[in-house]
């Protein structure tokens, strides 16, 4: 039976098999049979999460071995929509990733459109916690929190640290600081509003976003929310969606946005750390970095979050998708709006 | 008054929002959680007049709009401090409205 998935927003998709439901079950057990070379059987389907552009289900699963059945889970995630980029890109970015010394959860298998699963990738169970306001005030967690800035640091100058040619056959975007700047300027005016601090921000911006190529792939979207954490520290980057070519400082600028501080403002890196440990960690796993770029590609990056606040508000006020939750997305503009204003008259955030 | 007057509209439906929130499952009551938010920042909003006061901080530049069009076309610098500050005060007057515990708020309310 194929059924429309449960997207956050009611936003049109394209039919595809209900992962919990029989036959989606069914078409989990086929993929993941032929991934591992042997009979799987479904025990469960559970959803985990579900937003606009992604949603994602833990699987468990019993499966033959050469010591007799044993369990197994998974993670099936797939794509609400055609937006990003194919889960197969993603899959191998991760594959590639992981090559690296980069902790990614382990890729399982890319199911085929034949399927019915949709554009989604099968990868391996990894422990750890997701909600980051749970990881960054729960007592559980305090030696992860220790950890974690050595963890990140480390696994941001692997990634870095390839040579382009490791991305070779990838169709991934590029380009460089300022190029980015005038692309998120443009959807600015698109939208239309008057925002005075965004305009100082922009206004700051432009003389020093760099003109310079890019040098690395950068995960993109590099943030407390997006980790996995266990007692000991990172366990694994997740959401590999947004990779493409840039400079290191935007993933290291982006990692220190104010709100992925969930209100722990005191350590700006991830709500977890000072800036300058994550700039030595950084440095002593080989990578290059200058805290003045890190700041300006902060300041970016909170302008950039800013703007995401900005478009998911104007999904609702355009009549796009009226949502309760956009709507209130909206006035967070102000909570952006105010770290900007601090940023560039005070010098920090 | 014999009457419930706006605020008081606001507050009925806060309460009602509280109570929903509990009974719904996990999507609609996180909605409703938010929807309760969105209700409390339309309460603050009747009180205060947010965008005057973005107006008012901002009349030496033309307002917001003016604010916008100078630094866009560089005739506002982003270093200019008279700017800044009028700047820090409409930012301000909004969050006081939007979100008046987030953390940099009171940051903003310090002298530099």
């Amino acid at each position: 039976m194929a059924t429309r998935p449960a997207t956050a927003e009611g936003r049109e998709t394209l039919s595809m098999l209900d992962p919990a439901g029989a036959a989606g079950r069914e078409a989990l057990a086929l993929a993941l049979g032929q991934a591992l070379g042997a009979p799987v059987a479904i025990r469960d389907v559970v959803a985990l999460s579900g937003g606009a552009n992604s949603a994602t289900w833990r699987v468990d699963a019993e499966t033959e071995s050469p010591e007799g059945p044993a369990s197994r889970r998974f993670i099936f995630q797939r794509s609400a929509n055609a937006l990003g980029l194919p889960r197969r890109v993603q899959a191998e970015v991760m594959r590639r990733a992981a090559g690296l010394g980069v902790p990614v959860p382990p890729v399982i298998a890319v199911p085929a459109p034949e399927t019915g699963l949709g554009d989604s990738v099968i990868t391996g169970f990894v422990e750890g916690e997701a909600l980051a306001p749970r990881w960054l005030r729960d007592d559980r967690y305090a030696a992860a929190r220790e950890a974690l800035a050595l963890q990140c640091g480390t696994a941001l100058a692997r990634l870095h640290g390839a040579p382009r040619s490791h991305w070779d056959g990838l169709p991934l975007a590029s380009g460089s600081g300022s190029e980015l700047l005038s692309n998120l300027f443009a959807t600015y005016r698109r939208i239309g509003v008057d925002v005075p601090a965004f305009d100082l921000a922009f206004a700051w911006l432009r003389p020093r976003m760099p003109d310079r190529s890019p040098t690395c792939l950068v995960h993109g979207d590099f943030r407390s929310g997006n980790i996995l954490v266990g007692p000991d520290g990172l366990t694994a980057v997740l959401d590999w969606e947004l990779p493409h070519h840039s400079v290191p400082e935007e993933d290291l600028g982006w990692l220190c946005v104010q709100a992925w501080r969930f209100g722990a403002w005191q350590k700006p890196v991830g709500g977890f750390a000072a800036r300058e440990a994550l700039l030595s960690a950084y440095r002593a796993a080989g990578g290059t970095v200058e805290a003045d770029s890190l700041w300006t590609w902060e300041v970016f990056g909170n302008l950039k979050w800013g703007m995401s606040c900005l478009q998911l508000a104007d999904d609702h006020v355009s009549g796009r998708v009226p949502s309760v939750e956009r709507a209130a997305i909206g006035r967070r503009v102000s909570e952006v709006a105010a770290d900007l204003v601090h940023a560039i008259a005070r010098g920090d955030l | 008054m014999s009457h419930p007057s706006a605020r008081q509209l606001l507050e009925a439906v806060q309460l009602f929002l509280k109570e929903a929130e509990a009974a719904l499952p996990q999507r609609l009551g996180f909605h409703a959680k938010v929807a309760g938010n969105v209700l409390a920042i339309v309460a603050r909003e009747l009180e205060a007049d947010p965008d005057s006061a973005e107006q008012a901080a901002l009349s030496a530049f033309g307002g917001a709009a003016g604010a916008c069009a100078g630094l866009r076309e560089g005739s506002l610098s982003p270093a200019d401090p008279a700017l800044l500050a009028a700047l820090t005060r409409a930012a301000v007057a909004r969050l006081d409205v939007d979100n008046p515990r987030y953390p940099t708020l009171a940051r903003l309310k310090e002298q530099p």
